[in-house]
């Protein structure tokens, strides 16, 4: 039963890309189409006019098995295999520089905009606000 | 016999990975993550038997259709989580942009000055982005969907093993900060990361990894196109 759940629940969420990627070739957006149909899931969720229980399993299911439906597309790389070995190595390089960029900058902007600069001690001080945070959402 | 060979594929793609799932948890080593272990047998596999991609895409291309609703399902999370990208959605939208952008510009512009061709170029573009997104955002942009899979996987392993030591070296101490650089820099594997420094991370990397998704896929072709313009 809870199978079949899952696979009907699949099925909505494919209903939801494929109305993503018709929207997106009508409208011409530069957008990937399953983009599109995540932020019309997330509007309608939002609106409550999905409700959760008609995806959180289908959701959670595939989720919970993310990796397996990549392993093809990465496969492909058995046709680059140079990228390991030579100048490909350069490239590693720049990936691993790039990423530790992104990183830094980005919890630096987040924790300047919270107003938490980096010479205060925003550990200490984010925890309160926070857990008061948590009380609001269950009220 | 071409649907017998597809669900042959299938059947061999599906049990590979739930064996590498169970060794995964049993050790729980990040050396030994499915989607590195289970793609590296594959491949493997492949060349031993000397099978060519094209063939093993027979079936591959039944499963590489599922990683559309794949992306869909993301909503659920965050919207079970939408209470706190309300109450951070400054934080979270502009540590977001900017560091995509920082990420974006320079891997772009490293690969590139290095003299890497165009296709590497933009394979690398959406690295920071969780795969099944990043894969679509390459093949839209001219990149290979493979290479951008291991680049996002190489962006994944630098925050979930650098990431403690990034956190120390550049003073990154809110659990906030940590949260959406992680889930920004490095996806799903950074947010399983962000588990050690407490609930508020988790929750913040996880919506910072779909935001990013998100506002990655909108000014990913910007960037492309400021670059080859």
């Amino acid at each position: 039963m809870k199978m079949i759940r899952v696979i009907a629940e699949v099925g909505i969420l494919y209903v939801f890309y494929l109305a993503g990627d018709a929207l997106q070739k009508l409208l011409h957006l530069p957008v990937p189409g399953s983009i599109v149909g995540l932020l019309l899931l997330f509007a309608l969720l939002l609106l409550k006019i999905v409700p959760v229980k008609l995806i959180e399993n289908g959701s959670s299911f595939i989720l919970a098995y993310l990796p397996m439906f990549f392993i093809p597309a990465t496969a492909g790389i058995m046709n680059h295999l140079d990228i390991f070995s030579g100048r490909g190595l350069l490239l590693i390089a720049v990936l691993i520089i790039s990423s530790v960029l992104t990183m830094v900058v980005t919890a630096h902007s987040s924790q300047w905009i919270t107003g938490l600069g980096s010479r205060q001690a925003g550990a200490r001080q984010s925890l309160p606000a926070d857990s008061m945070g948590e009380k609001r959402k269950g009220a | 016999m071409r649907i017998l060979l597809a669900a042959g594929f299938v059947v061999f793609n599906v049990a590979i990975y739930l064996f590498m799932a169970m060794l995964y948890k049993r050790y729980r080593l990040p050396v030994l993550l499915p989607a590195l272990t289970a793609t590296f047998t594959v491949v493997v596999l492949l060349l031993g038997f000397n099978i060519s991609y094209d063939t093993y895409m027979i079936g591959g291309e039944w499963i590489n259709r599922l990683l559309g609703p794949a992306v869909v399902s993301l909503a659920y999370p965050l919207y079970k989580q939408r209470h706190v990208l309300r109450e951070n959605l400054p934080a979270v939208l502009g540590g977001t942009v900017t560091g995509l952008l920082v990420g974006m510009l320079s891997g772009l512009l490293m690969a590139a000055s290095l003299g890497f061709s165009k296709i590497y170029v933009l394979s690398i573009l959406p690295k920071s982005i969780t795969t099944a997104v990043a894969i679509q955002i390459s093949d839209n942009l001219g990149g290979d969907s493979s290479l951008t899979s291991v680049f996002v996987m190489i962006a994944g392993f630098t925050g979930a093993i650098g990431g403690p030591y990034i956190i120390k070296l550049f003073r990154i101490r809110s659990e906030a900060g940590i949260g959406i650089g992680l889930g920004t820099a490095s996806h799903a594997l950074g947010t399983a990361k962000a588990l050690e420094y407490g609930e508020q991370s988790v929750s913040m990397s996880s919506v910072a990894m779909t935001v990013c998704a998100i506002v990655g896929s909108i000014i990913g072709p910007l960037v492309a196109w400021i670059m080859y313009h």
